[in-house]
C-alpha cells in the first residue's frame, strides 16, 4: 500500500512541475525569444545566406600577351566555366593586379607570348594563374574549374591536331551526401541541429538565472517552485521542455530540409528517433549549466559564443580524425557532436538508425550523465538554501 | 570639468568590471581561450590522411600499383580494403570514411586491350574538407594512371618523355597561390574565428553593462557620475573594457602573426589599429541597440543573435558576392566584415593602405552613428525605474 502511494505522489508531483514550467515558459518573453523565435527564423536566416551553394562567376582578369585566335578561344573557353567569368583585359600583370587590389578581380590569368606557337609545335604550354586567396571557397571553385579547363582545352586541341583521343582508363565521380557539392547542403544540417541544442541550452539557463534572482528577492526560496525531490523536479521540468519542443523538432529537422530542398534522403521515422536523445542531453546539459547563472541576461554572455566552439568540436568544418585526444574528449562531452555526427549521415547519407549506433548510444548516455549532474546539482543547492 | 566627469565615470566603471566574476570570464577568458583553442585545434593547418577505402574488383597486378600510388599520397588514408560496393557504402554511410575508390572487374585486362575500364570514386561530400580532400586525391590518381599508361605507349614508340606530356596534357594551367601557397586552413579559419569570439565578446559586455545600469536602477548614478552628460557616461564606461579588449584582441593577433607565424605581408601598425578599431566598432554597434531599444534583455538578445550570425554574413566562409544581393547587403552593416576585408587587404595581401582606405572609414561610422542616438539612452536612463 505505501510504496504504492508513495509512487502515485510522484506522478502527481511530476504532473505539477511540468504545468507549472509550462506556465513559466510561456509567460516569460525573453526565454520564448530562445525557446520559439530563434529556432522558427535561424533555420531560415543560415539557408537564405548559404541558399547560392556555390561561388559562380567568380570575376577573373585576362593578360593576353600571345593575342592569336588560339589564345582567344582558350579565354572563351574559361569564360564558359561555371565558376569563372572574365572580367576583362588588362594591359600587363601590373594593372591586372591593381584590378585584384581593387576587388575588380580574384584570379588573374596569364597567357604566355609563345603560347600558340608552342600548341602549333606540339609542346605543352604553360598557363600562369594567380588566385587570391581570402577564401577558400573561392579557391576551391577556381581549382576544380582550371582542371576540368586543362582536360578540356587538351582534348580540342587534340582533335584540331588530328590526334587521337588518348585516354586508356576513364574516370567517374560521384559525390555522395551532398551531390550538388553545395555549402547550404553541407552545413545547414549540421547547423539545425546545433540551433536546436542551443536554443535549449540559452532558454534553460535562463530560466535558471530566473530562479537564481526571484530566489535572491524572496529571500532564498523561488515562490514559483513545487515542491518536489531534485530528481522530479529536473525530470518534470524536462518533459514540459521536450512536449514544447515536439513542433519544433518537426519544423527544423523534417520541414527546413524539404522547404530549401537541401539534402533529405533518411527516414522520417529515423530521424525523430535519433533526435529524441539529443533533444533531453541537451536539455539535461543546460540544467547542470544553471548553477553558472545567477542572473537571467548573464546566460547569454556565458554561452552565446559556445555556438561557434561547438560547431567546430563537432567536426563539421574540421573533421575529427585531425583533432587531438584533447579535442576530441571535450568533443564527445557535448551533445551536438554526436547529434551532428549522427543526424547528417542519418539526412544526407540516408544511413539507417542501426548504422548510426554509436552516435545514437553516445547520446543517451550524455543524457544519463548530464541528468544526474543536473539533478545533484539541484540538490546541493536546495540543501544550501536550508543552512 | 568635463575630463573630471570622464575619469569619475571610467574609475566606476572599472569597480563594476573587477568586481563581477562574470566580467572576468567574457572579457579574458573566453576571448583567449578560444583564440588558443582555435589554433591547438587547427594546428596541422590541412587534415590530410582522409580515412578512406579501396574497393578491388580486379585484383591484378595493375590494380595494385594503381592501389599502391593511391596510398603514397598524404591527402588520403586507405583504412580498409572493402570486398564489394555495398560493404563500402556501409562504411560511409556509418562515418568510418569519408569515401572509397572503387577499381572494376577485368579492369587490367580491359586497359590493355584498349576497352576504356572506368575508375569511379565516391566521395562524401556531407562533410565538406574530407569530402573535397578525398577527390583530389582520388582525381589525381586515376588521371594519372591513364597518363602513366600513354606514356608508356609512347615513349616506347619512340616518342621522348616532353613531347609525351604535350601529347596527354597540351595546356597545364600552373596555380600561383598569392599570399596563402599552402592553401591551408588554419590561416585562413583562424583569421576570421579568433577576431570573430573578440568582437562578439566586446558586443555583449558592452550591451550587458549599459543595460545593467538601468535595469538596477542605477542609471541616474552613473549619469550624475558623468554630470549629467550621456556622452561622458557612455565613453568612461566603454573606455576601460575598450583598453582590455584591445589589449586582449592585439595578444590574439601576437599569436596569429608571431606564434604562428600567419602571413602578415603588411605593416602591423596597420593590423593593430584594425583591432583597435575593431573593438571600437563593435561595442558602437552594441551601443546603438541599446540606445533604440534601451532595455537590457532586449538589446542583449537582440546583440547576441546578430553576433553569432555575424559570424556566417561576414562571408569568411561563403562569399559575400555570391549571396542574394538583399541577403548579403546585410554584410556591410557589421563591424566584423570590415575588419576581415582589412586583414585581407594588409596582412595576407600586404597591398597600400590606400585599397582599404574605406574599410577603416566604415569602421568609425559605428561610433559616429551611435553617438547621434545616445538622446534616446540618456531619457531611458533617467526615467529608470528598478523592475525586477
Amino acid at each position: 500500500m505505501k510504496p504504492c502511494d508513495s509512487i502515485k505522489q510522484r506522478f502527481v508531483e511530476l504532473y505539477a512541475v511540468w504545468r507549472r514550467e509550462f506556465r513559466i515558459v510561456l509567460g516569460d518573453v525573453g526565454v520564448m525569444v530562445f525557446f520559439f523565435g530563434l529556432p522558427v527564423l535561424y533555420p531560415v536566416v543560415y539557408t537564405l545566406i548559404y541558399n547560392p551553394e556555390v561561388a559562380r562567376d567568380i570575376p577573373v582578369a585576362v593578360v593576353d600577351n600571345c593575342r592569336t585566335a588560339g589564345s582567344r578561344e582558350f579565354v572563351r573557353m574559361a569564360d564558359a566555366a561555371e565558376a569563372i567569368s572574365i572580367t576583362g583585359y588588362a594591359a600587363d600583370l601590373n594593372e591586372a593586379r591593381r584590378w585584384m587590389n581593387e576587388k575588380a578581380c580574384y584570379g588573374i590569368m596569364v597567357i604566355p607570348e609563345e603560347y600558340s606557337r608552342k600548341i602549333g609545335r606540339g609542346e605543352q604550354a604553360v598557363i600562369p594563374f594567380y588566385v587570391e586567396m581570402s577564401l577558400l571557397l573561392r579557391y576551391r571553385a577556381f581549382l576544380t574549374a582550371l582542371t576540368d579547363l586543362s582536360i578540356a582545352a587538351g582534348v580540342q586541341i587534340r582533335q584540331l591536331e588530328g590526334l587521337p583521343s588518348v585516354s586508356p582508363v576513364g574516370n567517374a565521380a560521384i559525390f555522395l551526401g551532398d551531390p550538388t557539392q553545395g555549402f547550404a547542403s553541407f552545413v545547414i544540417p549540421g547547423i539545425l541541429v546545433l540551433i536546436l541544442q542551443q536554443s535549449l541550452i540559452l532558454g534553460i539557463t535562463m530560466l535558471g538565472g530566473g530562479v537564481a534572482e526571484r530566489r535572491r528577492l524572496y529571500g532564498g526560496r523561488d515562490p514559483l517552485a513545487v515542491k518536489a525531490p531534485a530528481a522530479i523536479t529536473v525530470m518534470g521540468k524536462s518533459l514540459c521542455y521536450f512536449t514544447l519542443y515536439i513542433p519544433l523538432i518537426i519544423y527544423i529537422l523534417v520541414f527546413i530540409p524539404r522547404m530549401f530542398s537541401l539534402p533529405h534522403y533518411g527516414s522520417v521515422t529515423d530521424v525523430l528517433l535519433f533526435i529524441v536523445p539529443l533533444v533531453f542531453a541537451s536539455i539535461f546539459m543546460g540544467m547542470a549549466l544553471q548553477r553558472f547563472v545567477r542572473e537571467r541576461e548573464s546566460s547569454m554572455i556565458m554561452f552565446v559564443f559556445t555556438s561557434v566552439i561547438f560547431l567546430f568540436l563537432s567536426g563539421l568544418t574540421w573533421p575529427r580524425y585531425a583533432m587531438s585526444p584533447l579535442w576530441l574528449w571535450v568533443g564527445d562531452a557535448i551533445p551536438s557532436t554526436w547529434g551532428i555526427e549522427g543526424f547528417v549521415r542519418i539526412n544526407s547519407n540516408g544511413a539507417a538508425l542501426r548504422q548510426s549506433v554509436q552516435p545514437y548510444l553516445a547520446l543517451w548516455f550524455l543524457a544519463i550523465a548530464y541528468f544526474i549532474l543536473a539533478t545533484a546539482s539541484k540538490w546541493m543547492e536546495e540543501n544550501r538554501k536550508m543552512k | 570639468m568635463g575630463t573630471v566627469g570622464f575619469w569619475n565615470t571610467v574609475k566606476r566603471g572599472i569597480r563594476q568590471l573587477a568586481c563581477r566574476r562574470i566580467y572576468v570570464v567574457a572579457m579574458v577568458i573566453v576571448p583567449v581561450g578560444s583564440a588558443l583553442f582555435f589554433l591547438d585545434l587547427l594546428d596541422e593547418g590541412l587534415p590530410l590522411g582522409v580515412p578512406v577505402a579501396v574497393v578491388d574488383l580486379d585484383d591484378s597486378p595493375m590494380s595494385r600499383d594503381v592501389i599502391r600510388s593511391l596510398d603514397a599520397m598524404d591527402v588520403v588514408d586507405i583504412g580498409v580494403e572493402a570486398a564489394s560496393y555495398t560493404e563500402a557504402y556501409d562504411l560511409t554511410r556509418r562515418g568510418e570514411i569519408f569515401g572509397f575508390f572503387m577499381i572494376p572487374d577485368d579492369f587490367g585486362k580491359e586497359a590493355v586491350s584498349g576497352r576504356k575500364p572506368t575508375i569511379s570514386y565516391y566521395c562524401n561530400m556531407a562533410g565538406y574538407i574530407p569530402g573535397t580532400l578525398s577527390f583530389k586525391g582520388f582525381k589525381t590518381v586515376a588521371v594519372s594512371t591513364s597518363g602513366k599508361m600513354v606514356e608508356t605507349v609512347l615513349v616506347s614508340t619512340g616518342m621522348d618523355e616532353s613531347g609525351a606530356d604535350a601529347v596527354l596534357q597540351p595546356v597545364v594551367i600552373q596555380e600561383h597561390l598569392i599570399g596563402n601557397p599552402w592553401s591551408n586552413y588554419a590561416i585562413y579559419l583562424g583569421n576570421s574565428f579568433i577576431p570573430g569570439v573578440v568582437a562578439l565578446m566586446t558586443m555583449l559586455v558592452a550591451a550587458y553593462s549599459i543595460g545593467d545600469e538601468i535595469k538596477c536602477g542605477s542609471s541616474r548614478q552613473w549619469l550624475e557620475t558623468a554630470r549629467g552628460s550621456i556622452a561622458v557616461a557612455v565613453a568612461g564606461k566603454l573606455f576601460p573594457q575598450a583598453v582590455v579588449f584591445s589589449v586582449i584582441g592585439i595578444f590574439c593577433q601576437s599569436l596569429l602573426y608571431g606564434y604562428m607565424h600567419f602571413p602578415l605581408n603588411g605593416s602591423p601598425l596597420l593590423v593593430v589599429t584594425a583591432m583597435v578599431l575593431l573593438v571600437v566598432a563593435s561595442q558602437a554597434f552594441a551601443l546603438i541597440f541599446c540606445c533604440i531599444i534601451p532595455n537590457l534583455r532586449l538589446s542583449l538578445s537582440i546583440v547576441s543573435l546578430l553576433g553569432i550570425l555575424s559570424f556566417s554574413i561576414t562571408g569568411f566562409s561563403f562569399p559575400v558576392q555570391n549571396m542574394y544581393g538583399a541577403v548579403g547587403i546585410f554584410s556591410y552593416i557589421i563591424p566584423l566584415r570590415y575588419y576581415f576585408l582589412i586583414y585581407v587587404d594588409q596582412a595576407l595581401n600586404g597591398i597600400p593602405l590606400y585599397y582599404s582606405r574605406w574599410y577603416f572609414a566604415a569602421l568609425l561610422t559605428f561610433p559616429v552613428v551611435a553617438m547621434s542616438l545616445l538622446w534616446n539612452l540618456k531619457r531611458a536612463c533617467i526615467r529608470s525605474v528598478y523592475v525586477p
